[in-house]
């Protein structure tokens, strides 16, 4: 689809029609939870799906809505749902296709809270998974069972950083006629369209990158429109009749954006885990400018990767633009334009020596996220996987002086000079 | 549904009511390389307003079996087939595009049930650039990205649309792709070749309405005109703002335009 607007105009003007009352060129924030209906029959012709429309904000919002057809726009996909985190994404899609009995082969390499909702919540209601490495193809097609309904990762591993090859995946889950679901957040769809090489269903944190403020939480589910429900036959949720919208067969109603219409249609009205308008607003001001901010992280990502691979108070690096990263090849195939922002480095010292680095930054901030314009860190073994256990934290590929860092937008130079106190508070714990 | 024709197995969508033959029917024909998903928000309208829905998937399009069909006249005759074996009677044909021009056909030669036509984004002919007819055999995804392109209008190439967080574009873009190269090449061949619709046109004596999209670009003002003329008694509606995708770009207006029509001259029991 490379004859159309393009990314950068995609990004400013997808999916917002304009005000015609007033003309507002911004995207209007549209902070109400119901609408007027202009008669009972538009009324009852929204609520039975025969057109489009907005009737309650936990179902549909107009400012939520541009910024859903602005990511599917920005995926390539044929329908998007935001939701009121990534997390509750990653809940809705998966229980929208997926019950009672029904199995995920899943990345061992992704964010903990992903890990989490598979190993720990999701067996309660009888859905289970299987972890295996996202680089080793063979064990991946080893773990798909007559009960898999769902191959699920990331392209860009959490902490890791191994770069899942997407096509070959794909065509595993082709294979057994099940959707590959790809977690897009350590990405974007500026770095990697993840449908053009395969994927089906797409999940974001919209917090991270795409917002990229670090100002609002917020998800999103892109629909692929390109996965075959009808002749996996393995998906009765999209291809049999649904009965709290008489019957309806979302597959056959709605082709394409089938998936999407069924979550819209269940997920959002039974769990409700609705995006705000205003947090809606906010990530689409960080839309606007998402290729522009993408260009820097990844400008700022390379010159750190030189300063730290320099420095001697750095025991190791890794960042898939490396060459000795083990998932180079699959990140120049991928990524072209740039593995990602975060970099991983281990400070010479081990455990004592990290804490004093991170410790002694000046505006590089200690917190638990990722993909802000600000610059980011965190020990993981202590913060954010700190509820796995050593077996699960070794097999995510961490260790214990592992040093996560999310490449912020500041001159580079001023981050390398915040760097140099941390490193000098280091090399005194490792003197002492 | 399903319904099985010359041994095929073809699509039918019905607007997710089962099909009643006691009900009038709204027969809902796609266009080149489309399939019964362009409806969608007009097929379960009529479906849940006492109409019978019929909106087949043609052969070798989407959910359909069978090979593609190769002229607009096989198109028509099949088309009877279908309507006749599920028994529809008060027959309301609404085309889009290559749609309109099987529904004239179809008029003109069955005229016994037809209780009205709307024509949606046509001309009396559809001449088919060459180019694009060789990117459907040889390029399926250059000569979608050029249906696609030229086919939407600047609602569409926004992504826009009437459905909250639905990109429409993609979806035609979706549903094209995957019918093509095959049913698309065929559907192109098929309107690059009909020359009857003067004859098929003046023939009709049914109630008929044609709807044209202000920017359309693929059906463009010359053309609709000329089916216009040769159409003396339609009644005309033209909706700006839109391109050659009517029914999906402004389904609000197109729908408030086809119902009026349909439940005037074909009303439900």
């Amino acid at each position: 689809m490379s004859d159309f607007l393009k990314f950068d105009t995609l990004s400013l003007h997808a999916g917002q029609a304009l005000d015609p009352e007033y003309g507002a060129r911004a995207v209007p924030v549209y902070q109400t939870t119901s609408y007027v209906f202009p008669d009972s029959d538009t009324a009852s012709s929204i609520f039975n799906l025969e057109r489009g429309g907005h009737a309650y904000s936990r179902i549909t919002n107009p400012t939520v809505g541009v910024l859903e057809q602005r990511v599917a726009a920005l995926e390539g996909g044929s329908a998007a749902v935001c939701t009121s985190s990534g997390m509750a994404s990653v809940f809705c899609a998966i229980t929208a296709i997926l019950g009672q009995g029904d199995h995920i082969v899943a990345s061992s390499q992704m964010y903990g809270g992903n890990v989490s909702l598979l190993k720990n919540t999701l067996p309660r209601f009888g859905i289970t998974a299987t972890f295996v490495d996202p680089t080793d193809l063979e064990a991946i097609e080893a773990a798909v069972t007559d009960n898999t309904r769902l191959i699920f990762g990331e392209l860009i591993g959490n902490p890791g950083l191994d770069i899942m090859d997407l096509e070959a995946v794909a065509d595993i889950a082709g294979r057994h006629a099940v959707p590959l679901m790809i977690d897009a957040t350590f990405n974007t769809p500026y770095l990697c369209r993840c449908f053009d090489h395969g994927a089906n269903i797409v999940i974001h944190s919209l917090t991270k990158w795409m917002g990229g403020h670090g100002n609002s939480i917020g998800g999103a589910i892109v629909d692929g429109g390109n996965f075959d429900w009808g002749a996996s036959g393995k998906f009765p949720t999209i291809t049999e009749p649904y009965a709290p919208f008489q019957g309806i067969n979302f597959w056959e109603e709605f082709g394409p954006s089938a998936y999407a219409t069924r979550i819209r249609a269940e997920a959002m009205r039974d769990i409700g885990a609705s995006m705000s308008p205003m947090n809606a607003f906010l990530l689409l001001q960080g839309i606007e400018t998402l290729s522009l901010r993408m260009d820097r992280h990844i400008e700022n990502t390379r010159a750190l990767l030189g300063f730290l691979r320099a420095h001697e108070q750095v025991a190791w690096v890794s960042h898939p633009d490396l060459p000795d990263h083990g998932s180079h090849q699959q990140a120049k195939k991928y990524l072209p334009k740039g593995a990602g922002s975060i970099i991983t480095f281990g400070v010479k010292g081990g455990r004592e020596a990290g804490r004093a680095f991170i410790e002694s930054l000046q505006f590089s901030s200690h917190l638990a996220n990722v993909g802000d314009a600000r610059t980011l860190i965190i020990h993981p073994a202590s913060t954010t996987h700190s509820r796995i256990d050593g077996e699960a934290l070794e097999a995510a590929g961490i260790t214990e002086d592992m040093i996560r860092l999310s490449v912020g937008l500041e001159n580079v130079e001023d981050i390398q000079g915040d760097f140099e106190l941390g490193f000098k508070a280091a090399a005194r714990v490792r003197q002492a | 549904m399903i319904v099985e024709i010359n041994g095929e197995q073809v699509f039918v969508g019905t607007g997710g009511r089962a099909y009643d033959r006691e009900r009038p029917a709204v027969v809902f024909l796609h266009g080149s390389g489309l399939d019964h998903t362009f409806w969608s928000l007009h097929t379960r309208f009529f479906a849940f307003r006492g109409y019978s829905v019929v909106a087949p998937d043609f052969p070798g399009h989407s959910l359909s079996g069978g090979e593609p069909l190769t002229s607009i006249q096989d198109m028509a005759e099949w088309l009877h087939v279908v309507l006749d074996s599920v028994g529809a009677e008060r027959v309301s044909l609404v085309g889009h595009s290559q749609g309109c021009l099987v529904a004239l056909e179809y008029a003109a030669r069955f005229q016994a049930q037809l209780r009205s036509l709307s024509l949606i984004a046509s001309g009396l002919a559809t001449p088919v650039n060459p180019a694009l007819i060789e990117a459907a055999e040889h390029a399926p995804d250059k000569a979608v990205n050029l249906m696609t392109g030229w086919g939407f209008g600047p609602a569409g190439q926004k992504h826009l649309g009437p459905v909250p967080g639905n990109a429409m574009l993609v979806n035609g873009w979706k549903v094209m792709r995957h019918n093509a190269p095959a049913a698309l090449a065929a559907d192109l061949n098929a309107c690059d070749a009909y020359q009857g619709g003067a004859q098929a046109a003046a023939g009709i004596a049914s109630p008929v309405q044609v709807i044209v999209g202000a920017l359309d670009r693929m059906a463009p003002r010359k053309a609709t005109e000329a089916l216009i003329a040769a159409l003396p008694a339609a009644e005309v509606t033209r909706i700006p703002g839109t391109g050659h995708m009517v029914p999906v770009e402004t389904p609000d207006a197109c729908r408030q335009a086809l119902s009026t029509f349909v439940f005037k001259h074909n009303p439900a029991v």
